[in-house]
């Protein structure tokens, strides 16, 4: 067995919304191996959003513990989170999150800008990771001149820059048309082939089907955790 | 080794989003432009200014002391009360007496009396001044003989028809003639030029001089050959003055007694005269006088400067806060992809200080080429010093880092995940 590269243990996330709070987790427990590719599903509003954020350490929890490649890092403060974000995390939104007035290759460099490697060492790396997504013609286009899908390519990129430990994606093809979406899980399988591991948020079946193992998210619970047998771990 | 570099990365991403708008970035500089290109026009015009009028002063000598005849005020209706009378005030030469003797110090006291008169030489007519004086003046007023020589004690005690006459004037009476040793008549005297003069300092002699057109003569002579009194044109006719001295020039040994003397010289002369009909003036006084007005300047320029940098600031921070909120999705992706506060707020604060800087350099760059316009156009000089340049700098600088560390703070402050939520 692979080590546990993601473990919740009883985690809680309450907002703090009216004199209660909106309890958007509720003692939720997951544990994620290297190499897994994992899609999380559940009705509008079962705190989807919410796991990943907390996955992604961009959100504390309210309770619990969570550890990230062994290292507990529930307790740590915004300056550590934001270097496990920048080292160990590679995000991909719905709605791809690019950054206008920088051109395909300076959005990939981001994550390496704010880790501190020195711009001759971005170039080459960010142009190799554009070519990698098929991007290859068009890096020095800005978000703006881009389709959907290849924004949503970029946004990989970018996530895959740092050389990430886990790649979260919330409905990654939330925005995108089913041609596109093919598209983008044929990536995340290629990603998957390669070993990345992979969490994914998404509504669809199809989508869905494309992962190893789906867990159900159902009023901030684990309702349950089917393992799609038909793919096995990656080898 | 890692931090170095993520500096000079900030401050290429902070330069890029000023390129990326650079309409609004020159709009919202344009009040620190105008700041420093303000200042720096004003306080290079005002010290060109001041050291221009300091050199005319110092010309004056600061260890002289210059005493004036003036016209008293009420002298026309007392000259009407005494019929056709001629007035008579100033100095007289019992006062000069008095001012040698009784003021310590004085190296050298020279009288000047003065009067416009006509030179006629090969029928060239020209309308003159005439210094009538001493050996001394020379001294005195620090002029120069370019050739020949100038008047001598014994020309001043067998009243000689010598005289010293200006370069400029010797081109216009004589041509290209030599004026030494000619003869040439003066309201129909003869005048042998002794010497010719480079110039008569402008602000010793008064704004009631041409210094250009002066024959110096000899101060007895020009008591024997023309008299007492002088005929003055004037509107409605003619009238007669008495003034025996014009100007007395006391030169002291030193500066330092230079204001005992003057203080000495007033009360001498208000004892003697029941109406205000001179003037003491102290080179040293007025320098010192300036020197104080042109600090109290710089001073309120400086003042002026802080307002329209303060407003310029306050601009800067206005568009940084909309540029903040513009950008909180921005500030989300960058946070969610490994940027610390710290980064954010130096990321809004060297774009904020870039700004005011570039700003600054602007304003710099054209705040100088107003002083040298002026000078080429006014022939004023105007003085560009580095500090005349490096304060309205420094200013800039820092109204960019204090307008952008609000900014900045709250930019740091979002929350990624709110940021990111923002549309
Ligand atoms: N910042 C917040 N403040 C208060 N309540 C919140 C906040 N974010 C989420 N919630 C609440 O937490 C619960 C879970 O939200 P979350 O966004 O995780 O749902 P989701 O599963 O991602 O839904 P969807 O499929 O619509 O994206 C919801 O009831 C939501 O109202
Ligand atoms: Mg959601």
């Amino acid at each position: 067995m692979s080590e546990e590269l993601v473990a919740f243990r009883d985690v809680w996330k309450v907002y703090s919304v009216g004199p209660e709070g909106v309890p958007a987790l509720r003692g939720v427990n997951l544990t994620i191996r290297r190499g897994e590719y994992v899609a999380i599903m559940g009705r509008s509003g079962s705190g989807k959003s919410t796991l990943l954020n907390l996955l992604g350490c961009l959100d504390r929890p309210t309770k619990g513990q969570y550890h990230l490649g062994g290292e507990d890092v529930s307790g740590m403060n915004d300056n550590q989170l934001s270097d496990v974000r920048g080292t160990h995390i590679g995000f991909v939104f719905q709605s791809f999150n690019l950054i206008p007035a920088l051109t395909v290759v300076e959005n990939i460099e981001i994550p390496l800008f704010y880790q501190g490697v020195p711009r001759h060492d971005r170039h080459p790396r960010s142009r190799e990771l554009a070519r990698l997504v098929g991007l290859g013609d068009r890096m020095e286009h800005r978000p703006a001149e881009l389709s959907g899908g290849q924004r949503q390519r970029v946004a990989i990129a970018r996530a895959l820059a740092n050389d990430p430990l886990v790649l979260l994606a919330d409905e990654p093809t939330g925005n995108l048309d089913s041609h596109t979406t093919e598209d983008i899980l044929d990536l995340f399988d290629e990603l998957h082939a390669r070993g990345r591991t992979l969490i994914m948020v998404t509504h669809e079946d199809s989508v869905a089907g494309r992962a190893q193992r789906i867990v159900m998210l159902r009023d901030g619970q684990v309702e349950s955790e089917n393992h799609l047998l038909a793919k096995g771990p990656a080898e | 080794m890692k931090a170095s570099h993520k500096v000079m990365d900030l401050v290429r991403l902070g330069l890029h989003s000023i390129l990326v708008h650079k309409g609004r970035s020159v709009l919202t500089s344009l009040g620190i432009i105008f700041g420093v290109f303000s200042v720096i026009a004003m306080l290079s015009i005002n010290e060109g200014a001041a050291l221009e009028s300091e050199r005319a002063l110092r010309e004056l000598g600061s260890d002289n002391i210059l005493i004036r005849s003036v016209e008293p005020p009420n002298q026309e209706s007392k000259a009407t009360a005494e019929g056709r009378g001629a007035s008579v005030y100033g100095v007289t030469l019992r006062d000069v007496a008095r001012l040698r003797d009784n003021i310590p110090g004085v190296m050298r006291c020279v009288s000047v009396h003065k009067t416009q008169k006509y030179a006629h030489y090969l029928g060239r007519n020209l309308s003159v001044t005439v210094l009538g004086t001493e050996p001394t003046y020379a001294q005195a007023a620090r002029t120069d003989v370019v050739a020949g020589r100038f008047l001598t004690a014994s020309d001043v005690l067998l009243s000689k028809p010598y005289c010293v006459i200006t370069r400029s004037l010797a081109r216009r009476l004589f041509g290209y003639l030599d004026p030494l040793g000619d003869t040439f008549r003066l309201a129909g005297e003869p005048f042998v030029v002794v010497g010719v003069l480079s110039q008569l300092p402008s602000s010793l002699s008064g704004q009631d001089i041409d210094v250009d057109n002066c024959v110096i003569i000899p101060i007895s002579t020009d008591r024997t050959r023309f008299g007492e009194y002088e005929v003055m044109w004037g509107q409605g006719g003619s009238r007669m003055e008495k003034v025996d001295v014009h100007q007395v020039i006391l030169q002291m040994e030193g500066e330092k007694q230079v204001l005992d003397g003057a203080a000495i010289a007033r009360s001498l002369l208000g004892r003697y005269h029941d109406q205000p009909d001179f003037e003491v003036t102290v080179p040293l006084e007025l320098l010192e006088q300036r020197q104080k007005q042109r600090r109290l300047w710089n001073i309120m320029f400086l003042a002026i400067a802080s307002v329209s940098l303060l407003v310029g600031g306050i601009g800067i921070m206005n568009i940084m806060l909309a540029s903040v909120t513009e950008r909180t999705r921005e500030i989300g992706i960058r946070r969610a992809l490994g940027a610390k506060r710290r980064d954010i707020i130096a990321q809004f604060l060297v774009e904020a200080v870039s700004l005011t800087t570039a700003g600054g350099l602007i304003g710099i760059a054209t705040g100088m080429l107003i002083p040298m316009g002026i000078e080429r156009a006014l022939s004023v000089p105007a003085v560009i010093s580095i500090q005349t340049l490096f304060w309205p700098f420094l200013m800039a600088v820092s109204v960019g880092l204090a307008s952008g560390v609000y900014p900045a703070f709250r930019a740091a402050r979002l929350d990624p995940i709110e940021a990111l939520r923002h549309e």
